[in-house]
């Protein structure tokens, strides 16, 4: 059974089926049910709408032309069915272009009508050199037509001519005139197929001839004998299309015209107008009436008369236009197999009226049922596209991309951690080193031997403490982290103890919230040694809070700053510290006998010696730092006129102050750990600065 | 109303500063105590005192901080919330001890002289080993001049600094020490100094950013 | 006016005018700077962060608000506005922690401006600023806690550390993370220098809001400091040779 393909989806369906069976939509159009015959608009006689092979299938011819339209493949068959139907319609426009080649060819050899009557009377007047050759020409047939014809005044009709023209010519002369199937699809296609001047196969063909032209809308009268003049259509229009021709006798409205009303006032040809004068009518605009190929047409359309009734016999002749060649990029994209309506166009009166949607009651309009109002679903893959290998492989590629970025990445696992085997090594090398020499005295290994080198900077301070009155206090400022206590409480150790043992009265402060209980443990372990005791001998005035704003307001007025003090006796404890006696006549920072700050920052050291300038006064001011703050510290020493007056850094220093004031020397086994601590740390950096530059020149060997 | 306060904080910061500033410029004890500039002057001792308790109060607001960020973490039982927990346990237990005993306690300084002493200790320890090792890789790791002159100068003071030199006699142990008391009292006080130089003079156009209100960084 | 410092009042105006001046032709005449290695690698590493989802970290220092070690703690505060523009939208946006509180606060109100601008306030939390101790080596200890339960991948020290900061470089590097590194105190810049990957010697630190393009403000300032750094050296070279000649003493 034959398959019907759906023009919306390209499905194939079967052929008895209306509707779909993928989309839904229409597989035959609706076909107009003609009203009844009492409200049915007069048709011309013998017209009527396309005979129906089956009943109720009115639109299979339709169907047909689909169907054979896309199952028609290569231009070999179209070329094929097209030759056929070149048989079968002539080819006018061919004939048009074979007549434009012939351009030079003379007048036809038809009778020359009437209405050129007036431009050869016109031209007669001008010299044979300006008259054109076509013109001339036509003259002369003219002449000769007239010399053949006989006279009468009731002239020649031209509808007269009409009725002696044979119905065949008639039938060609409509044909002729009648858009055929072959010129839709030359007009309608669009690019890029190349233009197919033949019709499809099995295209019905237009209606017949005999359908269009029966004998009963023929003039009753001989069209030779009664006929109007062509050149008389102004007068008399014809009975529109339909309506019976009346009578001879009673077509007075196409008076046959005086050949002196043909010229007008100027004696140039009198064209007669289309439309009736006195009507407004439009004349017949039957076209079967007419016999065509009495017009005379000038040679640039060139039509041969005697070539009509031949054409359906004569094969093709080539085309004077060579065919569309399409570059080879629009051939390619020219969709294959692609539905093409070939639908001939028919007049409106054929076409059904819409009879849903906006337009209904139109006529010639697409129909709205099978694109709009039905519903369907999504057509996909309306058309097969022509892929080509690289857009396969980039479709490939772009699925990948796809796929990769929905596909889960594994999570990447965490590098496994080296042991730092290196650092391990060192720190027991350090460990080794500072713990072994406490078992020297067990061991009977003799340690280091005591500094010799003493430094200049030992003297005086040694002098200064040892000669400080004691009868006002020393304020120690104790502005070190925990963290530095193990060589500080070393350091500052050896020179509070030289303090205490002097019996010089102590009192402590802090800039930071954990040197007063720093402060408390290094004055209670010296001073358990001493018997000094906190609140008699010592006292804390406590944690300083503001850095170096409290530092200068403290020096302005320690009183108004320091309000409470830290770990005080219970004598002091409901009082305020400053009722202490050792605080008696203290009211700024020049009160003090002696200002000693320990600390490991060279910034506190440096606050300290700005904002105490100014209220010092002739007060020593003494720094115990830490070995790394002695280089930005020392030229407040050494300056010419120094701000600090004292300075002690370092273990090694601490250990030459012990040795040089007098007190005992208890650092042994910290000095021994000290010796072969650094000892152990030069030993690793001349290994990591050998490892470093032989690594470097083995690089470079290599480069 | 969102200008005029930013505007009134920006006065605040700029006049403040200012009038602090002025008093390191000029001498308070020849300033008459009851003219104009004295009264100045005294608001300027007024503001730092305000400073000062400001700082403390800070200092608070940002144990707060501390303890919020810490409960936080315990709330969320984020990684290592036990270890925010026990500072929690410790932080309120710490606290309620100062405020109920005192912060100078026999209590809280066995606290402190038991934990918080030996702890920053081993980190100093931790940090000469971590020293160490640096040195060790200093000159494998970059490889250039100035690394292999930086090894070599921490060489030579360590070694003129240690008990194998001073505490030897001899003009090669006397060298040695001589040399590293010319690298830490010339050399690297020298550079220390240009260091200086430029610190104050970034620490001085920040300062002055501040001043003339152009870097707000207590925000708007 | 007795007992007024004209000297130093005459150097504070020669900063003041020079600091307009320069910023009025900033945009004229722009300044050229010398590369410092560790800003340029720091915004790479930033955006790796971002892209990563990983957590920057910036760690003001020990120092307090009110003192000298204040001012490379300001410095600080600018590098982090210029960190937190970049990390505003991240997964995981920069965490600023430090040793005081009042500069814990300053970090905070960094962090909220930086948002606010950035219409992303809902985003901010107060914890993204926070102090880690109050004394500089249990602010330190606290550190590897934070660089393994963040997951931070750039450690910054910009501020004022002691010792302990070599340590806070030391813990960032163990952790493969990113290390840049600067402070004022000199010693502490030694011991940077042999531990952070990126040391910032001298001055550098005071650079980072005009190599990190925080404002002309802060480029004008660091043209500042060399044009001052000019007269200083021209002083010292000046006074040197007239003390060798004898004319001064």
């Amino acid at each position: 059974m034959a398959e019907n393909r759906c023009p919306m989806c390209s499905t194939m369906n079967q052929e008895t089926a209306e509707v779909c069976s993928n989309c839904g939509a229409r597989l035959k159009p609706l076909v107009f049910e003609t009203p009844p015959s009492d409200q049915q608009e007069p048709a011309a006689e013998g017209i009527s709408p396309p005979a129906t092979e089956a009943s109720g299938d009115g639109d299979d011819w339709l169907a047909n032309i689909r169907s054979d339209a896309i199952m028609g493949s290569g231009v070999d068959d179209h070329a094929a069915e097209t030759d056929a139907a070149d048989d079968a319609a002539p080819d006018w426009l061919g004939r048009l272009r074979e007549a434009d080649s012939s351009l030079e060819e003379g007048p036809p050899s038809e009778e020359i009508p009437d209405w050129m009557d007036d431009f050869l009377a016109a031209g007669e007047e001008v010299t044979d050199e300006e008259v054109p050759e076509w013109l001339s020409r036509v003259r002369e047939r003219r002449e000769a037509q007239t010399e053949g014809q006989p006279e009468s005044d009731e002239g020649e009709d031209w509808i007269t001519r009409l009725r002696d023209d044979t119905p065949d010519e008639r039938r060609a002369g409509v044909e002729g005139l009648k858009p055929s199937a072959d010129e839709d699809e030359s007009i309608e296609q669009p690019a890029p197929r190349a233009l197919d001047p033949s019709p499809p196969p099995d295209v019905p063909d237009p209606v017949p001839q005999d359908e269009i032209l029966p004998e009963e809308a023929t003039p009753s009268h001989e069209v030779g004998a009664s006929a109007p003049a062509l050149d008389r259509l102004d007068e008399d229009p014809q009975p529109a299309v339909g309506e019976p021709m009346p009578p001879e006798g009673e077509m007075e409205w196409f008076p046959v015209p005086d050949e002196s009303e043909l010229l007008d006032a100027k004696g140039l040809p009198h064209v007669p107008a289309l439309l009736d004068e006195e009507t407004g009518e439009k004349p017949l605009s039957d076209i079967s009436d007419l016999n065509m190929d009495s017009i005379e047409l000038p040679d640039w359309l060139g039509e041969s008369k005697s070539e009509t009734p031949s054409v359906a016999g004569e094969e093709d002749e080539k085309p004077d236009l060579a065919p569309a060649t399409l570059p080879s990029w629009l051939e390619a994209m020219r969709p294959v197999d692609t539905f093409r309506s070939e639908i001939a166009i028919e007049s409106d009166e054929v076409q059904p009226v819409e009879s849903a949607g906006p337009l209904t009651g139109l006529r010639g309009v697409l129909m709205a049922e099978p694109v709009v109002a039905m519903p369907r679903t999504a057509s996909t893959a309306a058309a097969r596209l022509e892929v080509t290998e690289r857009q396969y492989a980039q479709a490939e590629l772009l699925q990948r991309l796809v796929e990769e970025e929905e596909r889960e990445i594994p999570p990447v696992r965490a590098e496994k951690r080296r042991l730092p085997l290196m650092r391990w090594a060192i720190a027991l090398i350090l460990l080794l080193a500072v713990i072994l020499p406490f078992g020297f005295k067990q061991l009977g290994v003799e340690g280091y031997a005591l500094p010799s080198v003493v430094s200049r900077d030992l003297a005086p301070l040694i002098d200064l403490i040892g000669n400080i009155p004691t009868d006002r206090p020393a304020l120690v400022v104790f502005d070190y982290t925990p963290g530095y206590s193990g060589e500080l409480d070393t350091v500052a150790g050896a020179l509070l103890e030289h303090a205490v043992m002097r019996s010089l009265p102590i009192v402590t402060v802090s800039t930071r919230p954990t040197g007063p209980p720093l402060a408390e443990g290094l004055l209670n372990k010296i001073g358990a040694s001493y018997g000094a005791v906190n609140g008699e001998n010592y006292l804390h005035l406590g944690y300083l809070s503001g850095g170096p704003t409290a530092v200068q307001l403290f020096a302005i007025a320690p009183r108004s700053v320091v309000l409470s003090g830290y770990h005080l006796p219970e004598s002091l404890s409901e009082g305020s510290v400053w009722e202490s006696p050792l605080l008696q006549g203290v009211h700024r920072l020049s009160d003090f006998n002696l200002v000693i700050v320990i600390t490991a920052g060279t910034d506190t050291a440096r606050t300290w010696v700005e904002q105490t300038q100014s209220w010092i006064g002739d007060t020593p001011l003494v720094m115990v730092l830490s070995a790394g703050a002695e280089p930005l510290v020392r030229p407040y020493f050494e300056a010419s006129e120094p701000q600090v007056d004292g300075i002690l850094t370092g273990l090694p220093a601490a250990v030459s102050y012990r040795q040089y004031s007098g007190l005992p020397l208890d650092t042994g086994a910290q000095w021994d750990a000290f010796g072969i601590g650094m000892l152990a740390i030069e030993l690793i950096l001349i290994a990591g600065g050998a490892y470093g530059i032989g690594l470097w020149l083995i690089r470079l060997r290599e480069r | 109303m969102k200008i005029g306060t930013y505007l009134l904080w920006a006065a605040m910061a700029v006049g403040t500063g200012i009038i602090v500033l002025l008093g390191y410029f000029v001498q308070i004890d020849q300033i008459p105590a009851d003219s104009l500039i004295g009264n100045i002057f005294e608001l300027r001792l007024l503001i730092m005192g305000w400073a000062v308790l400001l700082a403390a109060v800070a200092l608070g607001i940002g144990l707060f901080n501390l303890f919020l960020v810490h409960w936080m973490k315990v709330s969320a039982q984020r990684p290592g919330w036990k270890y925010s927990a026990v500072l929690i346990v410790a932080f309120v237990l710490t606290l309620l001890l100062g405020l109920i005993i005192g912060p100078d306690s026999r209590v809280v300084l066995f606290l402190f002289n038991s934990i918080q002493l030996p702890v920053e200790a081993s980190l100093m320890a931790l940090l000469a080993i971590t020293l160490s090792l640096a040195g060790f890789r200093l000159v494998a790791q970059r490889r250039d001049l100035i690394s292999l002159v930086f090894v070599g100068t921490a060489l030579l003071v360590l070694i003129g600094s240690g008990p194998g030199i001073l505490s030897a006699e001899g003009l090669f142990f006397s060298f040695f020490a001589g040399l590293r008391n010319w690298l830490v009292q010339v050399a690297a006080a020298g550079g220390a100094r240009g260091i200086l130089l430029g610190v104050a003079l970034g620490s001085i156009v920040t300062g002055l950013r501040v001043l003339l209100a152009v870097d707000r960084p207590y925000g708007e | 006016m007795s007992g007024v410092d004209l000297t130093g009042l005459s150097i504070l105006l020669l900063f003041v005018g020079l600091l307009i001046i320069f910023m009025a032709v900033d945009s004229r005449r722009p300044a050229t700077f010398r590369p410092i290695r560790g800003y340029e690698a720091l915004k790479g590493a930033i955006e790796r962060a971002v892209e990563a989802g990983e957590r920057v970290h910036l760690s003001l220092g020990t120092g307090s608000v009110i003192g000298t070690d204040c001012a490379p703690a300001l410095a600080g505060l600018a590098i982090l506005t210029s960190i937190a523009e970049s990390t505003t939208m991240s997964d995981k946006p920069v965490v600023a922690t430090t040793g005081d509180g009042a500069m814990a606060i300053l970090a905070q109100d960094t962090l909220r401006r930086v948002y606010s601008e950035a219409r992303a306030l809902p985003r901010y939390s107060p914890t993204s600023g926070r102090m880690l101790g109050p004394t500089p080596f249990s602010y330190v200890a606290n550190i590897p806690i934070l660089l393994a339960s963040e997951d931070i991948s750039v450690h910054v020290l910009a501020g004022s550390f002691g010792a302990e900061g070599a340590l806070a470089a030391d813990f960032g590097e163990r952790q493969g993370a990113f290390v840049l590194a600067g402070t004022d105190d000199a010693q502490s810049q030694a011991l940077l220098y042999a531990t952070a990957e990126h040391p910032l010697i001298g001055e550098e630190i005071f650079a980072g809001g005009a190599y990190l393009n925080v404002g002309r403000v802060h480029r004008a300032s660091l043209r500042v400091q060399d044009a001052v750094r000019m007269l200083i050296i021209a002083g010292i070279i000046i006074g040197t040779v007239l003390s060798l000649l004898g004319v001064i003493r």
